[in-house]
């Protein structure tokens, strides 16, 4: 080969081409390795790209908001009842209760607890309620109860009649929940004890009271000015013709109602509360570090007192929306699988169980989620006793969405 | 990371195909069925009983669980009406709730109709009840005769003890009546045969009652009457009374005399074996029978609205009639068919 080939290898391989051999020259192997890199570069490229958009949409603070959409798009595309104006409506009415007390579990969680005496606390506060507010007691239900003749007659509660029964019973009532996380808040702090603990044990002793109180009896005959407070509507609407002089109850679709804006307000609240008030940032600072927290000086026995009571207030809200909309007080509301819905919907909707992370916002969006989980898994016309189970898979798959959630956060940080 | 790409995967996969996998053709008349746990035999045949009927008239059903939470079965019922159900049956919670959930369905112009749990206020909706007085009446009054046979025996006083079920329902209600009514009529007849009853709490909870009954009888040795609200506690008090040799069968002086009630396949099956004396009935297949006729007949005549109490008298099952009534128990009738095998 000539000093010619070296320096116009294209006449070289040509050449050695035509003579029938297959010979690679040094600048064709290179030609070869940076077409290669090109189409790996471009593979990559596409590849860190959607690796991008994956990381983007699980970062997102709009992540479970997503979810849901996606979910009820493709879920309505089979089962179209799910997208009717009467479902949507309804499974909004579902969302209010659940939210109102979700609320509370992601205070307690974005600091690092949990609250498990939530459910006890709606049932109590429920009965306490009724004890205040009801009309008419029936002595051959109640005339074991230990408050029988004092609190309750077979007149009503202890303001049966009054103009002032509602508006004390609802006041009595937040004041309970909100007593019961102070009790949660200081043992706690006090005593040094485990959240977990402290509120399990709440749990069973205000649970087993109410029963005791109402010998497991639930308490109706309830003020309609109560009852209103869980059902009424303040702007219902009606979607389409008008045929007939009267419109059926069940084409009317409540809009906006009592539970919608008492739920909202608490929202706002909280939101409040969270972002925009040193109570907040003190909050999320404890529960990323408590340590660190105390060495700072922050007051972090207040805190955790003063969160387990908004806890507690959230808690005794949701019974009045639950108790009002049942028209019962109920020793056992709360009870069941309730506990595992809120603090489902709080972790689905990013509240992380290990602390420090967490919105009103998440919260929101998590509680939607699993309304219409629910929807579709009744829609689906799964076996009834299945469905629990899947919902428990979602809650496990929520749980680990956090889990690469902040994984993924803390790498982009390092980098 | 992969780990969890594998689990969301599974699952939405999961929920894919199962979205593909139920979308069916619609029937022409859809019923909605809620129903609380079906925690005992009575509920899990009457759940089978009115769903493979219904499914087998070619209606679909829609079935809620509402796992003991009322207001979670207030949701599904409204969740019902909101899909444009042509009718509903509900087991409820209690009868408190009860009242709610029918007002909310008939005010959406959807027939209701409550099985065997009753509302408080009977005045709305479709109820279907057994009469738990009386057929609780004719179940003690049977015990009762064999604890004056004891005493007229032993001369020892007989210490009845009752299983109340939870108070908020009407059931547990009618039954402790039921049992109160004999144990007074017979005490004011003949003095010195019973001494006051015990009344144990179970919450319609068998942890509960197995607790409870287990301080009573600690308490009261003495006890040899036992009449539990429903059947599906029999195998609590066996696990109380067996340790202490008092699960005997009649004929051994340590027999402590029971009943119950419902009907299912144990006692049936422990009235066979002598362990049990005797259960008073509740008609479960003409319960279910009469539940969904009544409806049916509600939605053909388009009815929204139907307000009726449909009693099922009910009768006593006992060891001296078991042999000729066998086949009217619904229990016996699962027994034979093999229930207790599966």
């Amino acid at each position: 080969m000539d000093q010619g080939d070296l320096t116009h290898p294209w006449s070289t391989t040509q050449r050695l081409t035509i003579e029938g051999c297959t010979v690679s020259t040094v600048n064709d192997r290179l030609s070869q390795v940076q077409s290669l890199a090109r189409r790996k570069k471009s593979r990559s490229a596409s590849i860190s790209t959607a690796t991008q958009l994956i990381r983007k949409f699980l970062l997102s603070d709009y992540f479970v908001l997503y979810l849901t959409l996606i979910l009820f798009i493709s879920a309505a595309f089979f089962f179209p009842t799910l997208g009717t104006p009467g479902n949507i409506a309804n499974q909004l009415q579902n969302m209010w209760p659940l939210l109102a007390v979700a609320i509370g579990q992601t205070f307690v969680l974005i600091l690092g607890g949990i609250d498990l005496s939530l459910g006890a606390t709606m049932g109590f506060t429920s009965v306490v309620g009724a004890i205040v507010m009801a009309q008419n007691l029936d002595p051959a239900f109640f005339d074991k109860s230990p408050l029988w003749g004092t609190l309750m007659r077979p007149e009503g509660g202890l303001l049966a009649g009054s103009a002032l029964a509602v508006p004390v019973g609802v006041l009595v009532m937040l004041a309970v929940g909100t007593s019961i996380g102070f009790l949660n808040g200081y043992a706690i702090t006090r005593f040094k004890m485990a959240p977990f603990m402290v509120t399990l044990v709440t749990s069973t002793f205000f649970a087993g009271f109410a029963l005791w109180l109402t010998q497991s009896r639930n308490i109706s005959g309830l003020p309609e000015a109560f009852i209103e407070l869980g059902k009424g509507d303040i702007v219902s609407v009606y979607l389409g013709p008008k045929l007939t002089p009267d419109i059926a109850r069940r084409d009317i679709l409540q809009f906006i109602t009592y539970p919608f804006v008492i739920a909202a307000g608490l929202a706002v609240l909280a939101q409040f509360l969270l972002s925009k008030t040193v109570f907040g940032r003190q909050m999320f600072s404890i529960g990323t570090n408590r340590v660190t927290s105390d060495i700072s000086g922050l007051p972090s026995q207040s805190v955790i007192i003063r969160v387990y009571m908004f806890s507690g207030f959230c808690a005794a809200v949701a019974s009045i929306l639950y108790s009002a909309r049942l028209a019962i007080g109920q020793p056992s509301l709360g009870g069941g699988n309730l506990l595992l819905d809120i603090i489902g919907a709080a972790v689905i909707g990013g509240t992380s169980l290990f602390g420090g992370k967490g919105s009103v916002r998440g919260t929101f969006f998590g509680v939607a989620f699993f309304v219409l989980l629910l929807n579709i898994l009744n829609a689906m016309r799964l076996d009834p006793f299945v469905i629990d189970a899947v919902k428990g898979g979602f809650i496990l798959l929520a749980a680990l969405v956090d889990v690469t959630r902040t994984r993924l956060m803390n790498r982009e940080q390092r980098a | 990371m992969r780990r969890f790409a594998i689990i969301s995967l599974v699952l939405i996969s999961a929920l894919a195909l199962g979205l593909v996998g139920t979308v069916r053709a619609q029937s022409d008349i859809t019923i909605c069925f809620g129903f609380q746990d079906l925690e005992t035999e009575f509920w899990v045949a009457g759940h089978k009983a009115i769903t493979e009927t219904l499914r087998g008239q070619g209606i679909e059903v829609l079935e809620y669980n509402a796992n003991e939470d009322p207001n979670r079965q207030l949701e599904q019922v409204r969740e019902c009406i909101a899909q444009g159900v042509d009718g509903i049956i509900i087991i409820p919670q209690d009868g408190d709730s009860a009242v709610t959930i029918i007002n909310e369905a008939q005010a959406s112009d959807v027939p209701i109709a409550v099985f065997n749990r009753p509302p408080n206020d009977r005045s709305r909706g479709i109820t279907v009840v057994a009469d738990n007085v009386s057929a609780t009446e004719q179940a003690v009054e049977f015990m009762a005769q064999q604890a004056l046979v004891k005493w007229a025996v032993t001369g020892n006083t007989v210490q009845p003890l009752i299983l109340v079920g939870a108070l908020q329902d009407t059931n547990a209600i009618g039954r402790r009546e039921g049992f109160f009514n004999v144990i007074t009529r017979y005490s004011e007849k003949y003095p010195g045969l019973f001494a006051e009853p015990i009344e144990v709490a179970t919450e319609w909870d068998a942890a509960t009652a197995l607790a409870n009954l287990e301080a009573a009888i600690t308490a009261n040795p003495n006890v040899d009457f036992i009449f539990t609200s429903s059947d599906f506690l029999f195998p609590t008090i066996r696990s109380v009374l067996e340790p202490r040799g008092k699960w005997v069968p009649r004929g051994d002086a340590n027999h402590v005399i029971m009943g119950g009630l419902d009907g299912d396949a144990t006692a049936c099956q422990l009235i066979d074996q002598g362990f049990v004396d005797a259960t008073g009935v509740q008609d479960l297949f003409l319960e279910a029978e009469l539940t969904m006729d009544r409806l049916l007949q509600a939605i053909a005549d388009g009815e929204t609205q139907p307000n009726e109490v449909l009693l099922d008298p009910g009768f006593a099952l006992s060891a001296a009639n078991i042999q000729f009534d066998r086949s009217e128990m619904w229990g016996c009738v699962l027994l034979d068919e093999g229930f207790l095998d599966q």
